[in-house]
């Protein structure tokens, strides 16, 4: 929202301020000011001169040194106008005047000869399209005057408000409404111009003649207050400068002179009307109502527009005139042959007209204040000043009957009353009483048009109509009041005292940290985040099960439209797009995935996955160790689960995954039990997922429920062991087995030696190839005993003891 | 035969330089000083002579004797040390051939520049004895919007492109969401706790807004919210100027201006001085000096009672941060959609933890 400081300054005198100055008190105070635009300023720098002679440039055939007078001095610049002559007199702007074309005049040389500014022409002050040679000036134009006095030129300044900050603000969408907070912002009174001497003489002009247009509003309409006056004798020309200057300057087109009244009243008092060509409605009344069926309707913008029933709309008896608080019909519309008008000042229900509003996708002036939430008290007023300017620039025209009104009854609205304790006002903000004494809390309330008064300690404030239609609810709302208007810059910081406490980390942040730290130093993994949101098209290239799931009323894209069911997908995606630039990589995110719930809508786990690529071998055992590695070092109680899908799917279900799922490697697969139950996987990608994604190479993963963990404390359950007081014995051997055999399966076979309490454990320590079918496997066991050294006799025998329970269970030593 | 004595040191000095192999420098040392060496045979000639010869030559003789077994030493072991070193030598390493300079097998880490920013802000927090609270991206109406006096009909409803669930309601409003600020969570801190508290809720928060290089559907918040008696405007500028001093590790002046947001009253748009240009005028601070860091303000009483709190005896103020804008800020990240890419060629540049 533009706001003009001339505008301003009808109602309240500013300050001699700069711009600047004026705008950050207000940003501070009120809302940002975004943008402040000196407006038409360069008038005030460009002078009449009188040419006194023209020489030919020395270096240039068509240009011209011309000297001219200011009166008090001369100057001299290069010109190639054709019309330059002595005695003529033009428009002389000096150097560093900005010009409304965007040139700014800087001193420099045209072929050598030094040019003090320039002689402009009408094209240069953006007074014509284009024009030949500089601008002729009467003969009698007083040299040396500034143009601004000799054009009677104004120069205004701008502030450009952000609308994001008037949101709340109805009473600032207009001028009168803005110069209120000037003149509470800087102390000074407010002169309204609309007293209540000022209505009674504006309602006098009202009289007895039958009213040629009446007004019905129906009870289900967006309506709540609809005035309505119907004036004759209306000549629509252009209106006058001062008018269409302050239109041009806040950002709107001058049109005609009704038109730009009733711009003009709107930004003036923040209340929008209509005026209707009344020889354009049929029949005597203008009916307010909802409409019950679609139908179609041209608004004034000249767009053909679909309505539909609960659309609030004015019509007359041949159907809607206007958008009720939209936009107006372009039937219906004020003409240059318009002699009789209806003037309608109404108010509308916020939510209805933002509805249809953001709907047809039309903001307008007008709607954009309906759905702030406007105060019909306003609306008579608004009427009249409507009407004075009509008068004023028509002063032959004349009201025809009464003021016709249908809505609520306006007369018994009883205003808000609020209880302000002025100490806790003072706590609130932070301010001591001789910085916010009670005084200057009742003025400053006065100002903003609050009315006070004390009540023991408190202050009873009654509220302005127009700051109470949403804006002021509350005593919060009156320390606001009070705290921007004083200026928060005053408030200094302040510790509060507070009692000391231990602050951690809940179970799952600790968790968490761990876990993400635990990825980057020994995982050796990069860390990223995926969208939460994914595609259905992801989801059926990773043959995922679960599709259109918690899917989005009004996504902005099909790649985006549903939360996912697993990370697996988006991660997979990364891959592709990864090996493009890597030949090898590995990364992890720990994420939420979401899935339907009929008891609470939805459900959101975490989930940590751990991903690595590889371009030519299985990077799966170098997952397996991170992961395992993981789980030790977090205390996460687990078991691994050999398996092998090729054989079939485990009965119970996997918390992550469909044991279907086709993404599955058949045997690099292992899954993490975690409290009996299966919350985490190790697997390869099968390559048949890999080529629905263009992958070539390798891709294992490690992905781990973290929801069962995140809620309990991981016990550390280290137990120091005494360092053994005699020595242990290492025993080595190597059994022959099939290509084919898992080395696990080898070390299981020793269980029933578990019994044995000197064997502290066996260990692989190295596997090679015998044959095409065989291979080796050398085990080191370690016999020790915490008591006594072990005997010759003893380790023999249980040496014996194991290559025997190693050949049983089918591994015989190596030859 | 001091002389004699000196000839013959003199005569083994030579030898030894000319030897390169431990075996011939164990002969010369047998030469010299064996049972039969040459030494050992002047020393035994010793017993023939007088005892004022023997005074004077005893000493020299075994000086002599002393430092020929002093060199023999020093010779054994420089021998020994260049027989290691050449050794060494031929088992040299490159040094240079680092993981940092190979195509393949070059693990590397790093932490998400997100969660690099976040854990430093939530540290900050912590230690200034705030709570770090998170609750389910995926909310209702009543948690995003009623209960951050944001009713149905309520304009500030089109601040926010919200993205409903296929159960939205647009009549009445009500219907499952995505969570459009992490103010949600505040209502969630609120009906958990008894006051006087203090925590932060650090998130995710979803916009149903087209992306480009500054806009993300996706994107990080961080909420704080202190609540008990007496909390002041004048708390808040304290926490507000000490985190951006603990963020930007310098000083940082501050300003408050009037903020409209349903959820506090007053509201406020916190500024700060802008650091680039030190509030001289810039293109980043539009001339102005300052830049727009966060919203804030004391929480509405409406609110407090949603959340259950005793709005006449208690108050508090909430702040929200952008998080996204400050690790961008931080690294200098020139386009926000590069933080959800999982392109590696971004993530690998943060190899910090």
């Amino acid at each position: 929202m533009k706001l003009s400081l001339n505008w301003i300054q009808d109602f309240v005198q500013l300050p001699n301020l700069s711009p600047k100055e004026l705008a950050t008190r207000f940003t501070l105070g009120t809302a940002e000011v975004e943008e402040v635009i000196e407006e038409g300023l360069f008038w005030r720098s460009l002078r009449v001169a009188e040419v006194l002679s023209v020489n030919k440039h020395p270096e240039a055939d068509k240009l011209n040194l011309v000297t001219f007078s200011l009166g008090d001095e001369q100057r001299q610049v290069v010109c190639g106008a054709s019309n330059v002559r002595v005695g003529l007199k033009t428009v002389f702007a000096p150097t560093g005047v900005t010009l409304p074309i965007g040139l700014t005049l800087e001193p420099k040389k045209i072929r050598g000869v030094l040019s003090e500014g320039m002689l402009c022409s009408e094209e240069e002050l953006a007074l014509a399209n284009e024009s030949e040679g500089i601008i002729e000036l009467p003969a009698d134009a007083p040299v040396g005057q500034a143009m601004n006095e000799y054009w009677q030129k104004s120069s205004d300044i701008i502030l450009d408000v952000d609308n994001k900050s008037l949101t709340h603000r109805p009473d600032l969408w207009g001028h009168l409404g803005l110069a209120r907070e000037f003149a509470a912002l800087f102390e000074r009174p407010l002169n309204i111009p609309y007293s209540a001497e000022w209505m009674n003489k504006m309602q006098g002009l009202q009289n007895t003649e039958k009213s040629p247009m009446t007004i019905h509003m129906k009870g289900d309409s967006a309506g709540i207050g609809y005035f309505g006056l119907s004036v004759d004798g209306v000549q629509v020309t252009n209106s006058p400068n001062w008018m269409q200057e302050r239109l041009t300057a806040v950002g709107l087109r001058p049109i005609n002179s009704i038109v730009d009244i009733s711009n003009y009243v709107m930004l003036e008092l923040g209340i929008p009307l209509h005026i209707f060509d009344r020889e354009k409605i049929q029949g005597d009344q203008v009916v307010i109502h909802e409409l019950t069926e679609e139908s179609s309707f041209r608004t004034l913008d000249e767009v053909e527009r679909t309505l539909v029933p609960g659309d609030t709309v004015i019509a007359d008896q041949r159907g809607p005139l206007v958008l009720a608080g939209i936009m107006g019909g372009l039937e219906s519309g004020v003409s240059e042959a318009t002699t009789k008008i209806f003037i309608e000042v109404a108010n509308w229900k916020a939510s209805r007209v933002r509805q249809t509003s953001t709907r047809l996708g039309l903001r307008t002036d007008s709607s954009q204040r309906y759905e702030k939430t406007l105060d019909s008290q306003l609306l008579e007023r608004t009427l009249w000043r409507t009407l004075e300017l009509v008068l004023k620039f028509n002063p032959n025209a004349k009201v025809v009957g009464r003021l016709e009104y249908d809505g609520v009854d306006l007369s018994n609205s009883k205003g808000l009353e609020l209880q302000l304790n002025v100490d806790k006002a003072r706590r609130t903000l932070g301010l001591s009483e001789s910085q916010l004494s009670n005084q200057h809390i009742q003025t400053i309330l006065e100002r903003l048009d609050f009315r006070c008064s004390p009540e023991g300690h408190n202050l009873k404030v009654a509220v302005p109509s127009y700051r109470a239609t949403k804006d002021i609810e509350c005593e919060a709302d009156l320390v606001e009041e009070l705290g921007r208007v004083v200026g928060y810059d005053h408030v200094l910081p302040q510790a509060p005292s507070l009692p000391i406490a231990p602050t951690r980390l809940s179970l799952t942040q600790e968790l968490h940290r761990k876990l993400r730290d635990f990825m980057v130093l020994h995982g050796e993994a990069l860390e990223v985040m995926t969208y939460p949101l994914v595609g259905k098209k992801l989801l059926e290239r990773a043959l995922w099960p679960e599709l259109d799931q918690l899917v989005l009323n009004n996504a902005l894209s099909q790649d985006h439209n549903q939360m996912r069911p697993s990370l697996i997908p988006s991660l997979i995606e990364a891959v592709s797009k990864n090996a493009k630039h890597f030949d090898e990589c590995t990364f992890f995110e720990l994420g939420r995935r979401y899935l339907p719930s009929t008891k609470s809508f939805s459900e959101e786990e975490n989930h940590l996955a751990l991903v690595s690529y590889h371009h030519k071998k299985t990077p799966f055992l170098r997952v397996l160790n991170k992961a395992e590695r993981l789980l030790r070092a977090s205390n996460i109680p687990y078991d691994l689960a050999l398996l092998n899908l090729a054989e079939g799917q485990p009965k119970e279900r996997h918390s992550l995954v469909d044991w279907s799922w086709p993404g599955l490697h058949p045997y690099e697969v292992t899954s993490v039990r975690v409290m009996g139950k299966h919350q985490g996987l190790v697997f390869s990608l099968h390559p048949l997922v890999m080529r629905q994604f263009k992958i070539k190479g390798h891709v294992s993963v490690f992905l781990l429920n973290l929801a069962p963990i995140e809620a309990r404390p991981l016990k550390d359950k280290t137990k120091y062991q005494p360092l053994a007081k005699f020595p242990g014995s290492f025993f080595d051997c190597t059994v022959v087995t099939d290509q084919t055999t898992a080395v696990q399966s080898i070390l299981d076979a020793l269980k029933p030696l578990k019994n044995m309490k000197e064997l502290q454990r066996t260990q692989v320590v190295d596997v090679f190839l015998l044959n095409d079918s065989e291979k080796a496997v050398t085990l080191r066991t370690e016999f020790l005993d915490q008591e006594k050294t072990l005997s010759g006799e003893f380790l023999t025998a249980a040496q014996n003891q194991l290559v025997e329970t190693l050949r049983v269970a089918g591994f015989p030593l190596k030859a | 035969m001091i002389q004699q004595l000196q000839k013959l040191y003199e005569a083994f000095c030579g030898r030894l330089k000319s030897l390169s192999t431990q075996a011939d420098i164990l002969n010369l040392k047998a030469e010299y000083l064996g049972k039969k060496g040459e030494v050992s045979e002047v020393l035994k000639s010793l017993k023939d002579a007088t005892p004022e010869e023997r005074k004077s030559i005893g000493p020299v003789a075994q000086e002599i004797k002393d430092k020929i077994l002093s060199d023999i030493q020093n010779a054994l072991t420089a021998l020994e040390l260049k027989q290691i070193n050449d050794s060494l030598a031929r088992e040299r390493l490159d040094i240079t051939w680092r993981d940092a300079i190979k195509a393949e097998g070059n693990p590397t880490g790093g932490h998400h520049p997100r969660w690099l920013i976040q854990k430093e802000i939530e540290d900050i927090f912590l230690s200034m004895g705030f709570e770090v609270l998170d609750g389910p991206h995926i909310e209702d109406d009543f948690h995003n919007f009623e209960a951050l006096n944001i009713p149905g009909d309520h304009p500030a409803r089109d601040m926010q492109d919200t993205f409903w669930f296929s159960d939205y309601n647009p009549k009445t409003g009500q219907g499952h969401l995505l969570r459009t600020h992490t103010s949600t969570i505040q209502v969630r801190g609120m009906l958990n706790r008894k006051p006087p508290f203090r925590f932060i809720a650090p998130g995710l928060v979803f916009r149903c807004e087209r992306t480009d290089a500054s806009h993300e559907m996706v994107f990080t918040q961080l909420e704080g919210m202190m609540v008990g008696e007496d909390v002041s405007v004048a708390h808040l500028i304290y926490f507000m100027k000490t985190i951006l001093k603990e963020i930007f590790k310098k000083e940082v002046e501050v300003r408050l201006r009037p903020g409209f947001f349903p959820f506090v009253e007053p509201g406020f748009e916190l500024d700060i001085r802008c650091l680039i240009c030190a509030g001289k005028g810039c293109s980043v601070c539009k001339q102005t000096g300052w830049v727009e860091l966060l919203p804030c303000g004391m929480v509405h009483p409406n609110v407090l009672k949603a959340g259950g709190i005793d709005a006449d005896k208690y108050n508090g103020f909430a702040f929200g941060l952008g998080l996204d804008r400050l690790v961008m800020m931080r690294y200098g990240i020139d386009d926000i959609r590069h933080l959800q890419s999982a392109d590696l060629r971004f993530n690998q540049q943060f190899k910090t933890y």
